[in-house]
């Protein structure tokens, strides 16, 4: 790689951090603690980013503590050949913001169709709408195919959850790097 | 536009193939240039992380799939030095000799224009070259005699020997696998920590991607790599008979031109059509080297049916690398599964991460919420798997071609039209249902078929070998019939895919063709 943009790649990957931007500057912070700091979203907004926590949260419980908005967000906002999503190995056609916002969308308008937006929905209902989505048993949805955004969104929130180096010592799994992505990342 | 400076050989991609003819014709004294799309990565850059682990692949295809059966692009390929080898499980069981004539011996598919022996000494020379470890004498009940493996095999853990109970029950020998991974250290490269983590690069050299061996070799005999440099178009005389170099995008997406006396396309199955067929011209109007139609056709996809099970010890599954601890060529005869046809090659024993498409996750993706979180502690402790991959025969539908829409560089995206004919389903579930019954017979607690949509797994054709600008758009060394100092490097040119995972023959392939060039260079290079 260009010297310059490896050495910047390089060293987010050794502190196993993603760069956000707080205020004017760029801090290297993990996306569990960009949750915990409440750093500003550059790409997805308010209502999308809600809907995309609880989803997160439905797939993967701990995936909103573990940063699943923070992490997507930072993502789609950077160039696609940086990104570490799922989405680049299913064949997402970058820009990448692009199916997120087509598949929250879409989320959120067939919850209406019940009379409320996903994240109103009792913790059973969201449940049971993204057990349809899995199936892809929700009629009248208007976006990318249901089962596939099931698989990208839960592929992200168990990328939080379970595929850093903190996920692996919840469940008790040596993580055994040879280039460690540090601070549990 | 800028023109550099004539080389002997420009080569369209620094993968397994495009390395093995660099390494081969630099060593040889020749003048090599190597256009890589992708970064220049270093072994450093390989980051133990199934999340960083995907910036080594492509973001953004310029393939649309189609078909019944879409292939899945990225996640089988490569982007930036090594290519797809910088990320594969280096599992290398080879071709065998039914492979290379189905159609003499069964009336079905392609013969290759050259026979298992014609490819044999490559397949050792490789193995010194690039270091195997394994059980030839072993593998040997299934294939001519060859030269032993240059490195023992590699260590074992419950997770692999837990398996042999029910594929011995199921009348399946199995033998230790051959990988491209060092069970001991070879030519100053450490061995094996076993620490699973071979699929998003390994960093300290112990598993033989082109980084550390044929690339490394060619980059030491003087060859020149252009990373970030997209070729888009290969340039051919007035008479349309030789080629004379690229056109490329540099990094700073700047046109380029370098010619060339051989120019050598190692851009992957997929790519190297695109590109072909992109550089048509009067002389060439359907593509480069294409009188036969074939260009682009008979595009070919293994697919893999995984057979997964929780045993009610701990197996260690955290232990172990990517690519697998056992083999079997077992139902490897084309006919082996009544009432289907196509090869299987069965593994067994793979270390297992927690994410990606691999991962535990992943074993019961219908999974979510607490139950997801439930597995992901039970998988941790007795989660295992067995593999077996299928054949697929050559099916002239299935198909490479270029489409309207353009890529950054003004190039025309292509599609890959995909489908499994009704052989390939058959063979793909009665390994499912093998795969059952060996691991009831190993004593699993629970045992399931890791269904889902049929997967598509490696790549191969598109620009196949033959006899002549007939029946093929290359011989058996890669060389277009139609324009001799234009090769083609890679998969793409395999006219069947067997079952077994390519890597190994596609640097045996390669490795025959460099050799043949160095030696026939004048001739070829005029």
């Amino acid at each position: 790689m260009q010297t310059l943009e490896r050495r910047a790649l390089i060293k987010g990957a050794a502190l196993g951090v993603l760069a956000f931007t707080v205020g004017s500057a760029e801090v290297f912070l993990t996306p569990r603690e960009a949750h915990a700091q409440g750093v500003p979203l550059r790409t997805l907004n308010a209502d999308e980013a809600k809907t995309l926590e609880a989803l997160g949260e439905t797939l993967a419980p701990g995936a909103r503590e573990a940063g699943v908005v923070e992490f997507v967000d930072q993502q789609i906002s950077g160039p696609a050949e940086e990104a570490l999503l799922e989405a680049r190995i299913l064949n997402v056609r970058p820009p990448y913001a692009n199916f997120y916002r087509a598949a929250l969308g879409a989320v959120d308008r067939m919850s209406q169709t019940q009379g409320k937006r996903f994240v109103e929905l009792s913790a059973s209902d969201q449940h049971d709408f993204v057990d349809r989505m899995r199936q892809n048993k929700l009629e009248g949805w208007q976006g990318p195919p249901p089962p596939f955004v099931y698989t990208l969104l839960r592929a992200d929130a168990v990328d939080v959850v379970y595929g850093t180096m903190a996920g692996y010592e919840a469940l008790g799994i040596p993580y055994m790097a040879h280039i460690a992505p540090t601070k549990r990342w | 536009m800028a023109t550099n400076e004539k080389v002997d050989v420009v080569i369209v991609g620094a993968g397994a193939s495009g390395s093995t003819f660099a390494a081969v014709l630099a060593k040889a004294g020749k003048k090599v240039v190597l256009l890589e799309q992708g970064p220049d990565w270093q072994l450093s850059d390989l980051i133990s992380s199934d999340l960083w682990g995907r910036r080594i692949k492509p973001a953004g295809a310029p393939f649309q799939s189609e078909g019944k059966n879409p292939y899945g692009y990225a996640y089988q390929s490569g982007w930036g030095v090594g290519g797809a080898a910088l990320h594969y499980f280096a599992n290398f069981p080879r071709l065998l000799p039914s492979d290379f004539k189905i159609k003499s011996e069964h009336n079905r598919a392609l013969d290759w224009p050259i026979s298992y022996l014609d490819l044999a000494p490559y397949f050792d020379k490789v193995a010194r070259d690039v270091g195997v470890s394994g059980d030839a004498k072993a593998e040997e009940i299934w294939r001519p005699a060859g030269e032993p493996y240059p490195m023992p095999p590699m260590k074992t853990f419950r997770n692999g020997e837990i398996w042999l109970k029910g594929f011995e029950a199921n009348g399946i020998r199995m033998v230790p696998a051959a990988v491209g991974m060092n069970s001991t250290e070879f030519k100053g490269r450490p061995a094996c920590l076993y620490d699973g983590w071979c699929h998003v690069g390994c960093p300290i050299g112990a598993l033989a991607n082109p980084l550390v061996t044929y690339l490394g070799d060619a980059r030491k005999a003087g060859a020149e790599v252009r990373a970030l440099s997209t070729v888009t178009r290969v340039m051919v005389n007035d008479k349309g008979d030789r080629a004379t170099g690229v056109e490329y995008y540099d990094a700073q997406k700047q046109r380029q031109v370098q010619e060339a006396s051989v120019v050598v396309l190692a851009a992957w199955a997929a790519q190297n059509p695109r590109l072909m067929l992109n550089s048509s011209t009067d002389k060439h109007p359907k593509g480069l080297a294409n009188s036969s139609g074939l260009l682009g056709k008979y595009m070919m996809a293994h697919y893999a049916s995984g057979t997964w099970a929780l045993f009610d010890e701990d197996v260690e599954n955290h232990m172990g690398t990517i690519g697998a601890q056992y083999m079997s060529y077992e139902r490897y005869a084309k006919e082996s599964h009544k009432g289907a046809f196509g090869s299987t090659y069965i593994v067994a024993g793979t270390a297992l991460k927690t994410n990606d498409l691999g991962g535990f996750a992943n074993a019961r993706a219908d999974l979510f919420g607490p139950a997801l979180a439930e597995f992901m502690k039970s998988a941790k402790r007795g989660l295992t798997r067995i593999t077996a991959f299928g054949e697929e025969m050559p099916n002239i539908e299935n198909r490479i071609e270029l489409v309207s829409d353009k890529d950054d560089f003004g190039m025309p995206r292509a599609k890959i039209v995909h489908s499994f004919d009704d052989d390939a389903i058959r063979v793909w579930n009665a390994n499912f249902e093998e795969g059952l019954k060996v691991a009831k017979a190993a004593g699993a607690k629970e045992m399931w078929s890791g269904r889902g949509p049929m997967p598509t797994i490696h790549l191969f054709g598109g620009t196949i070998m033959g006899t002549s600008a007939g029946d093929s758009v290359v011989n058996s060394f890669g060389q277009a019939h139609e324009i001799p100092n234009l090769y083609v490097a890679g998969p793409g040119t395999f006219p069947t895919e067997g079952a077994s995972n390519p890597t190994y023959t596609i640097f045996a392939v390669s490795l025959r063709g460099a050799e043949q060039l160095a030696a026939n260079w004048s001739t070829v290079a005029g």
